[in-house]
């Protein structure tokens, strides 16, 4: 009888097409994302069917946190020409000067190493006479007591000319040496609410008084979109279908 | 190593990006009289939002109720609980459930939202252009012209809201503008005979 002779299997598996996916999908991964920014409240906007988009230049957010603490996004243009770190410095140098209009006793002075540490956060949010100490933490205490500090201090003010800081800061920005956000903010695409879906009007409302009273009344709500929301809305909302009824 | 550095981006970026709505408001100053923007007040349509707050003093965006009136309000038989403002359910935002101010916004704005539902077939069918690009910016361009019609009957709708509405109700009504094609509605302050008004129809409908 002959015997049956078995294949030896060759172990070894080919590597090259799964490292060439691999290689692939990091390409597409690094040119089509961006990073994720350090924000101090985690914020659910809510879905809406407009599609416009935030833009991601000259902008300056406001986010409102559920509990009303509000903190400040500023952005600078896309290219090297204002820079979000020169718009930043720009804007805590104007700040001190609009404080001391109404605190001419306030002593405010930040040094060159403080004004690079505050170009470079992405949010930020204590009041001014808190900001010295709060520049000098190590990064990690610093995310830790904004996130527990309470936010620029705001309060329901109508009068342009004591203004409070959360005004302050809004005009140390309209007056920053950076003429994109200025004209950005002229015409209404410089200043997105970036709120929670569960923040009470309450809330926005005071944030939206106070914007009020600086003429700063054309501004975008900003909320994201989120996948899995776009879908359910699209199902949930047939335009076509409900013109229906009246035809 | 590979994958490493895939899974490293995976869960530090984001491809999302935010979507926004504009919205202009009115100025905090002393204007005159004279010089107000005057409605007519067939055209007039308020919308109250009112909300839950829960325990921990944020407001439910499931839960929430609408009070509409049209004109002014008329109050002067308001002791007895009658007035021109109704109650209806939010409605929107609960997955899929029928937003109830759409029909209202709707039967109001009706002549505009005929004429845009005409064009839309005409857009469906190509009928602008062939180029789809050109055949979506003519749409576009005809369907704000449409909106912004001053012959045809438009409302101008009043937005207003509680402090416990949530900002998720006041933009789920924004939505409904922008959804019902209407061109003129502004955000405003409640006042004390709304919320007197509101008192009144909320325990009006209790009784029943």
């Amino acid at each position: 009888m002959g015997k049956v002779k078995i294949k030896k299997k060759e172990t070894r598996i080919d590597m090259t097409a799964m490292s060439d996916v691999t290689v692939l999908l990091l390409t597409f991964f690094m040119l089509t994302s961006t990073f994720l920014q350090k924000e101090p409240v985690t914020v659910i906007t809510p879905p809406s069917v407009s599609e416009e988009k935030v833009p991601d230049a000259n902008l300056l957010s406001i986010l409102v946190s559920p509990e009303g603490k509000v903190f400040l996004e500023v952005t600078g243009s896309k290219d090297s020409t204002m820079k979000s770190e020169t718009v930043r410095a720009d804007l805590l140098k104007n700040m001190v000067a609009e404080y001391k209009k109404t605190h001419p006793s306030a002593n405010l002075a930040f040094t060159n190493k403080e004004l690079e540490t505050f170009s470079k956060l992405n949010a930020f949010g204590v009041p001014i006479t808190k900001m010295k100490e709060w520049l000098n933490l190590e990064t990690d205490v610093r995310d830790k007591a904004l996130e527990e500090g309470p936010g620029i201090p705001i309060n329901m003010n109508e009068d342009p000319n004591n203004p409070n800081e959360f005004q302050m800061w809004i005009r140390a920005a309209y007056n920053s040496m950076n003429p994109e956000l200025q004209e950005a903010m002229v015409k209404g695409r410089g200043i997105a609410i970036k709120a929670d879906q569960t923040t009470p009007y309450s809330v926005v409302n005071v944030v939206m008084d106070n914007l009020q009273t600086m003429k700063m009344n054309k501004f975008r709500r900003n909320k994201i979109w989120q996948l899995k929301v776009k879908v359910v809305r699209k199902s949930s909302i047939p335009v076509s279908t409900s013109l229906l009824w009246l035809t | 190593m590979n994958m490493l550095l895939i899974t490293f981006f995976m869960l530090c970026t984001t491809m999302i990006k935010s979507q926004t709505l504009q919205i202009a408001l009115p100025t905090n100053e002393k204007v005159e009289k004279e010089q107000q923007n005057k409605v007519k007040q067939s055209e007039a349509v308020t919308i109250i939002i009112d909300g839950k707050l829960t325990d921990n003093g944020l407001s439910d965006p499931n839960e929430g109720m609408l009070f509409y009136y049209d004109g002014m309000p008329e109050t002067s038989n308001l002791a007895n609980g009658e007035s021109n403002m109704k109650q209806i359910e939010f409605g929107a935002n609960t997955g899929g459930a029928y937003p109830a101010i759409r029909e209202i916004l709707q039967e109001r704005n009706k002549e505009v939202v005929l004429k845009i539902a005409d064009l839309k077939k005409e857009w469906k069918d190509m009928k602008f252009s062939k180029n789809e690009e050109i055949n979506d910016s003519i749409y576009q361009a005809k369907a704000k012209a449409i909106r912004n019609d001053s012959t045809l009957k438009r409302p101008v709708v009043i937005i207003k809201a509680t402090p416990n509405a949530s900002y998720a109700h006041v933009v789920s009504v924004l939505d409904e503008m922008q959804i019902n094609n209407i061109s003129r509605y502004q955000i405003d302050r409640i006042n004390e005979v709304d919320s007197a008004m509101m008192i009144m129809v909320q325990a009006k409908n209790l009784k029943k």
